[in-house]
């Protein structure tokens, strides 16, 4: 039984119309087998096979019909053009036919297929009507209500079986009574379900209004025809006395619902103005913000935030300026020009001297402002500046204006600070969206830097038995520009280069480049570090902007006799421990690019220094004694001595790494902001320990 | 990093640069921005006081670099005055004393404009 009443219940639409129209057959083959219904048993089935197919017809309607929940008004014309044909088919056949006497025992086939056709054409209207008034009812429904209806539902059954009931047995009509008044009142009860009408606009309102009147009507005048005597109504009768009570009830309920519908349709009409207004400005609020969550061109939603300002504030024209580091920026104008706008703002914020933090209101009296330059003068009735504001931070203001009649009230006030904020926020994402893209660009960029650096430098030490060589190379996060290098000259000669380009990032990778060009080439053809120098200052000239510059230290090594010779263009000095002792080497120079004539030439000079047996040189950059601690110190000159002098006398690699482990120490709460970079050589003197040996 | 700021004074045709704290990559346009405003007022004797500048960088040192021909083509210059011992020791490695006027007090760089 569950089983079937499931079966019955489930399955789409399709389904549902074929058990109805299964239903229907089953129906008329009843009709047509037993035309007059008189024995009590077969009364009961008649009412059973007619309020079953109803049931079925009500289940297929309120399945067709659940698409039409959010349009009430088509729903109401449905029902109107319904009940104006009903009323049509009762009027003019009451008006052509007279009523049949002794209507119980006509009979014949023609009779049997009109009355089903005509019962059922005028009940699976009403019952189309009744599941209308489903949709209806659930319409705008918040919470779970729907009890009420249903109760409707059994009691127009419950009315229908009693006045078959009572056909049967005249003395039981009070219960028909009964259960016809309870109906009544259940269908008063759900007349009052008229929300949807407060969410019309107010266009659709005064639509509804005359539908309605007309409506009600119509049913008052279907549920009047019914309750006398005419054809339809006894064919009717005669077909089942519960589709009657049935078709009678709810025209009633159609009487009833419509003219509910009108007045308070008619009550809503003041208002609907006003609801309307709140409407737009929440669906715009709602466009917004789904916008500032699609768009990144912050241009984009400005545009559409002064389009809602006017639509919501009914302001004549809106504008919005973004403010960046005191500079005033016109992103979007709605409805004024764009000079105009701009005036406007510069003659309010001057006024205001930028002190504006909350949503002001100009309202009291009328605005002119007269501009220099300009012989028009702008009149406005009211104007609402509205900061952009985000962490306490103003950046730009929301402008609303009206130019006729109306001041702006509260609301609107209300609504331009909302889209303000909006701004405010969208403005934000959008900054943050640039520097994040901005960011990755600089990344990018930096990769390539440390990319050519990396190509540049030295991949491994020169190894020689006299001259031990090590370097320390630490590039800071953003590519601070120092290059060191070897080159070998003839058999017994090293070149070497330490430099420091300033500034930082590619663009100083990319003059590290040619100065290693310009070494690697220079290196063997000239023999003096200085002229090499002047030379390379020369080259130079060409490629550096006049605020960079390039500091170095070229020198040579004469690896049997251990002479040094060197030169020093702005660069650090040069450094020598000698038998415990550190001292530093200072021949004057300046910088590659200070100067690109005499004063470079005239001003560099040669240093030749004679080395000693295990004597230890150092060639840094200004990143090892620039490196900072966490109050902010210098690591220093001192620092550096120092350590070299503790450490040597010991192994070269040992010296490099106590340097880096005291530079990494000093200044480890610290980011590195420079490049470090330290050559060191050890030589030692062969001849001297051959003399020893033979000594 | 740190603070850096610039303001500038003037004294007779001179003007005066005071800088304060870090000049680096970061806070060197600050000090264009001053030396663009002197040139758009075409004043070109300039004396940068350092009194309370705590450290400079290349970027910083490019600043001068980028201007000084500008100002000497005009018959002006960029002094320097008041540096304290290990900022002058940054420009004296570079060799800028070839290349620039640098004083201890402000006062005689002013009277060098004469």
């Amino acid at each position: 039984m569950r089983l079937l009443v499931n079966n019955l219940l489930e399955g789409n639409s399709r389904s549902k119309l074929e058990k109805f129209f299964f239903s229907i057959i089953l129906l008329v083959l009843f009709k047509i087998i037993f035309p007059l219904v008189d024995a009590t048993i077969l009364v009961i089935i008649n009412e059973i096979l007619i309020f079953g197919s109803l049931t079925l017809a009500f289940l297929y309607f309120v399945e067709i019909q659940s698409s039409k929940s959010d349009n009430p008004i088509s729903l109401t014309l449905n029902v109107g053009i319904l009940s104006a044909v009903l009323f049509f088919i009762t009027s003019l056949s009451s008006a052509i036919f007279d009523t049949i006497e002794n209507i119980e025992e006509v009979n014949g086939i023609f009779y049997t297929f009109s009355s089903v056709i005509i019962s059922q054409l005028f009940i699976l209207s009403a019952v189309y009507i009744l599941a209308s008034f489903q949709t209806y009812y659930l319409m705008r429904q918040k919470r779970a209500k729907e009890n009420y209806f249903n109760y409707l539902l059994i009691a127009l059954l419950l009315a229908s079986f009693s006045g078959t009931l009572s056909k049967l047995n005249p003395e039981l009509q009070f219960v028909e009574k009964t259960f016809f008044i309870v109906s009544i009142l259940l269908v008063v009860i759900n007349s009052f379900r008229v929300s949807w009408i407060a969410f019309l606009t107010k266009k659709q309102k005064v639509f509804v209004l005359f539908i309605s009147i007309i409506v009600s009507a119509l049913f008052g005048l279907n549920f009047a025809f019914f309750s006398e005597s005419n054809i339809i109504e006894q064919i009717v009768f005669n077909f089942s006395s519960g589709v009657r009570i049935s078709y009678t009830l709810i025209m009633l309920y159609g009487n009833i619902y419509f003219g509910i519908v009108f007045f308070t349709t008619l009550f809503h009409l003041p208002t609907a103005g006003a609801f309307d207004q709140k409407s737009e400005e929440i669906t715009s609020l709602i466009d917004l913000s789904k916008l500032m969550t699609q768009v990144l061109d912050f241009k984009e939603l400005a545009d559409s935030l002064t389009d809602a300002t006017n639509k919501v504030c009914n302001s004549d024209s809106a504008w919005l300026v973004t403010m960046e580091n005191e500079e005033r920026n016109l992103i979007s104008v709605n409805n004024i020009g764009y000079l105009e706008a701009q005036n406007i703002t510069d003659e309010l914020l001057s006024e205001f001297k930028m002190q504006l933090t909350e949503v002001l209101t100009l309202n009291k009296k009328l605005i002119k402002i007269k501009l220099k330059n300009d012989v028009r003068t702008y009149v406005f009735q009211a104007i609402i500046v509205a900061p952009l504001k985000v962490h306490e931070k103003t950046n730009g203001y929301l402008f609303a204006a009206k130019r006729q009649k109306y001041k702006f009230d509260q609301d609107e006030k209300k609504a331009v600070g909302a889209f303000a904020d909006y701004a405010a926020i969208a403005l934000e994402n959008a900054k943050l969206f640039k520097e994040s893209v901005e960011k990755e660009r600089m990344e990018n960029e930096l990769e390539v830097a440390r990319n050519i650096q990396s190509r540049i430098l030295p991949s491994e030490n020169p190894t020689n038995e006299q001259l031990e060589v090590d370097a320390l190379f630490v590039p800071a996060f953003e590519v601070g520009g120092d290059y060191y290098d070897y080159f070998q000259l003839g058999n017994n000669k090293l070149g070497f280069v330490i430099a420091d380009v300033s500034g930082k990032g590619v663009v100083a990778s990319y003059i590290m480049a040619e100065v290693k060009g310009i070494f690697e080439s220079l290196s063997r053809v000239i023999e003096s570090p200085k002229e090499l120098l002047i030379e390379t200052n020369d080259i130079l000239k060409k490629s550096l902007s006049k605020n960079s510059f390039v500091t170095a230290l070229y020198g040579i090594i004469d690896i049997e006799n251990g002479i040094l010779n060197f030169a020093r263009a702005g660069h650090m000095p040069l450094a020598i421990c000698s038998k415990g002792k550190i001292k530093e080497y200072l021949p004057k120079g300046i910088g590659l690019g200070l100067d690109f004539g005499t004063i470079f030439s005239s001003n560099i000079d040669n240093m030749e220094i004679k080395l000693n047996n295990n004597d230890i040189l150092m060639l840094y950059t200004d990143g090892v004694t620039e490196s900072r601690n966490s109050l902010n110190e210098e690591f220093g000159f001192e620092r550096l001595l120092n350590v070299v002098e503790a450490n040597c006398d010991t192994e070269l690699t040992n010296i490099t790494r106590s340097i880096f482990e005291e530079v990494s120490l000093f200044s480890r709460e610290q980011q590195q902001h420079d490049d470090i970079t330290l050559v060191l050589f050890k030589w030692k003197n062969f001849k001297k320990s051959l003399e020893k040996l033979n000594g | 990093m740190a603070d850096f700021n610039v303001s500038s004074r003037v004294d007779g045709d001179v003007n005066l640069i005071d800088v304060k704290g870090y000049l680096d990559a970061h806070t060197a346009p600050e000090l264009e921005n001053e030396f663009n405003k002197l040139i758009e007022k075409k004043q070109f004797k300039v004396v940068v006081n350092f009194s309370e500048l705590n450290y400079i960088s290349s970027a910083g040192l490019g600043v001068f670099m980028a201007y000084v021909e500008t100002m000497r083509e005009q018959s002006g210059d960029i002094k320097f005055s008041n540096l304290k011992d290990d900022v002058y020791s940054i420009f004296d490695l570079l060799g800028f004393p070839v290349l620039y006027e640098f004083y201890k007090e402000e006062k005689d760089a002013i009277k060098k404009f004469g």
